[in-house]
């Protein structure tokens, strides 16, 4: 009987090893969706939904730089530890969402009003998931007639601000600090170890407009001479390196001529 | 008379030592709070220069490192009712720009 | 204990005779494998269509594959590679995504207009329409029949069609770019075929590359599918496969079946 116990359940064990993750295709995210980042650090402890950013909207309005290093949101979900209590003291969301901030002719509407208390349509417009919430801003009338793109978000967010469809505010007063003009690294190769992949041409410029300096060196990328750093494919699947942006918020790694454009002769 | 400028003395003496308290003491809070701003100034300064870090000299690269690594500790005896929010969002900035200047200083000095 | 020991190994020893014997000529077992052949490939998606009232919708890759690369629909338009995994609502085909990317009611395909998918609101008239998907393959509501379109192609075992065959024998275009949908980009190379060691007693399998990428480009397989660059480095089995991993990912429904052995264990075993 023991036996016949032990057998079955090892076979169940195997079964169970056996639905690994890798080898099947997943979901990809629809072009609304992608970006999407749900943060949770307090929320369900304190009975209120998660909340749900979907990058799009703010990645229009804003530089990666201006969230991402003059107010200091980390690059990981979760990892800022975002409590109502700093977005009411004024910082993180609570920098622009405080009611009274404008841009243009809209004022960011007001973040985490009490921290304790009861929840009110306006929380629902962040604390969202599981909810069946109307955002302010639908996706496909937001991005009509911009200039499309396959995958991610199905948008060309370079062409879209060439264009000057979309002009991304890249300063804040009392919270940017007035820097230095910015000075332009030079673009250079990096030489792919597959047999017939292109090389990789690393555009500085087109990362720097967007992110400055900080946002990349030294957390993401530490080797201070190219070639220092070695890294392969699987961990920038994995999300480390290039994968931090271009996982799920910059274009997906899916389109591999977007980077792999130098042709190996 | 001579009780009227006794009265004007003393008062004035009050007014002085008490009121000047006050001024003082005022002075003495401007001059605390300008300390307690003072940091944030500190920041905005020490940060200025991180789009053209690769400009910089080693001894100014070296010279911010250090002003960085003083204002965090100041940063991290913060107090008041802002503080925890402060500190968490300051440390992370901070750390940002230091570790940038840093970046560049041993690219330059593994140049050399 | 040990009488069941003895009636399991015969059991098993049992089992494993037709299948050695009819290893040679295995299409006659191969009705018993597979289903009928204009079932094969046939996917059920009931995400909501039960919950609002409608039949589920079956889509039979078949007419599909006969006139559009893997890679346009998977890639481009963006549909997921399991059933009812892509979670698509009739939202999201009004407003243009998936279904909606093509049967939009005006796109003009083989000098026709695709006709119009879903609709936020639907007469008893449209119900029609609306039949061509939400209905079963043998409702009546098709307008393409798999026998009168079968007939010409050549097949493989299992009566399934040869379609890398169809192709090169100029009986199907198939497109790779659509106009709104697809975007251009550089091809890249194909990369070399290559053979993949077999762990048991069947032929080691040649990979050829170049057949895969014609149709299903690169980002098709990696790297969800196949996640490593170097191979050799992820390891799978015929299990997994047949769970409908890697290989199975497609090889399992829509293209030629797992069951045709020697189409992939090509290379004779060395003696």
């Amino acid at each position: 009987m023991k036996k016949a116990i032990f057998i079955t359940g090892l076979l169940f064990s195997i079964i169970g090893i056996a639905f690994a993750q890798t080898g099947v295709k997943k979901k990809r995210p629809l072009p609304y969706e992608f970006g999407r980042v749900v943060i949770n650090n307090y929320s369900e402890a304190s009975n209120i939904a998660p909340v749900v950013f979907d990058h799009w909207l703010h990645r229009a309005k804003f530089t990666c730089r201006l969230c991402h290093v003059d107010i200091g949101f980390a690059m990981t979900a979760g990892a800022s530890d975002i409590k109502a209590r700093d977005n009411i003291n004024g910082y993180y969301c609570g920098t622009c969402h405080n009611g009274t901030r404008m841009f243009g002719d809209t004022s960011a509407f007001s973040s985490c009003k009490e921290e304790s208390g009861s929840m009110n349509a306006t929380c629902d417009r962040c604390h969202s998931l599981g909810k069946n919430v109307t955002r302010k801003y639908d996706f496909r009338e937001f991005v009509k007639g911009w200039p499309k793109e396959r995958l991610g978000n199905g948008v060309d967010w370079e062409k879209a601000e060439e264009q000057e469809l979309i002009m991304p505010y890249d300063y804040i007063e009392g919270v940017s600090i007035k820097r230095a003009k910015l000075v332009v690294q030079d673009d250079f190769k990096i030489v792919s170890k597959v047999k017939g992949m292109p090389n990789i041409i690393f555009s500085h410029e087109k990362h720097t407009v967007w992110n400055g300096c900080e946002l990349c060196h030294p957390e993401i990328f530490v080797g201070i001479k190219k070639g220092l750093t070695q890294y392969s494919m699987v961990s920038i699947y994995e999300g480390k390196f290039c994968g931090v942006c271009h996982n799920n918020v910059a274009f997906p790694l899916l389109d591999c001529q977007r980077c792999h454009l130098q042709e190996v002769k | 008379m001579k009780n009227i400028a006794r009265l004007f003395f003393i008062g004035f003496l009050l007014f002085n030592f008490w009121g000047r308290g006050f001024i003082v003491g005022g002075s003495l809070n401007t001059v605390y709070a300008q300390e307690q701003g003072d940091w944030k100034q500190e920041y905005a300064e020490i940060c200025a220069k991180t789009q053209n870090a690769m400009e910089l000299s080693v001894a100014e690269l070296k010279d911010r490192i250090e002003r960085a690594d003083k204002l965090q500790e100041r940063i991290n005896k913060l107090e008041g009712p802002l503080a925890e929010t402060e500190k968490k969002v300051f440390t992370k900035r901070l750390k940002m720009c230091r570790e940038l200047y840093s970046f560049a200083l041993e690219y330059k000095e593994h140049k050399e | 204990m040990v009488h069941i020991k003895k009636i399991l190994s015969v059991f098993i020893i049992a089992l494993t005779v037709p299948v050695l014997a009819s290893a040679a000529d295995y299409s006659e077992s191969l009705q018993y494998l597979l289903p009928p052949a204009e079932y094969f490939g046939q996917v059920v998606l009931d995400n909501y269509s039960h919950k609002a009232g409608v039949s589920p919708v079956t889509f039979d890759h078949w007419l599909h594959r006969a006139k559009f690369t893997c890679r346009l629909c998977h890639i481009d338009i963006g549909f997921a590679m399991k059933e009812e995994m892509t979670e698509i609502s009739a939202a999201d085909n009004v407003n243009g995504y998936y279904c909606g990317s093509c049967h939009d009611g005006k796109r003009v395909f083989d000098g026709r207009e695709i006709f119009d998918s879903c609709a936020e609101d639907y007469t008893e008239n449209e119900g029609k329409r609306c039949a061509r998907c939400h209905s079963d393959a043998e409702s009546g509501a098709r307008k393409y029949k798999y026998k009168t379109f079968s007939e010409k192609l050549t097949k493989l075992p299992g009566n399934l069609i040869d379609w890398e065959k169809a192709e090169s024998e100029g009986k199907i275009k198939v497109t790779d770019f659509l106009e709104g949908v697809s975007y251009k980009r550089e091809p890249l190379k194909a990369q070399d075929d290559f053979s993949i060691k077999t762990k048991t007693w069947t032929a080691d399998v040649i990979f050829s590359h170049r057949k895969h990428t014609v149709w299903n480009g690169c980002e098709l397989c990696h790297p969800l599918i196949f996640p490593s660059t170097k191979k050799g480095t992820t390891q799978y089995s015929m299990k997994q496969i047949m769970k409908g991993e890697y290989c199975g990912a497609c090889h399992m429904s829509v293209a030629f079946s797992v069951w045709l052995c020697d189409k992939c264990h090509i290379t004779p075993v060395k003696q």
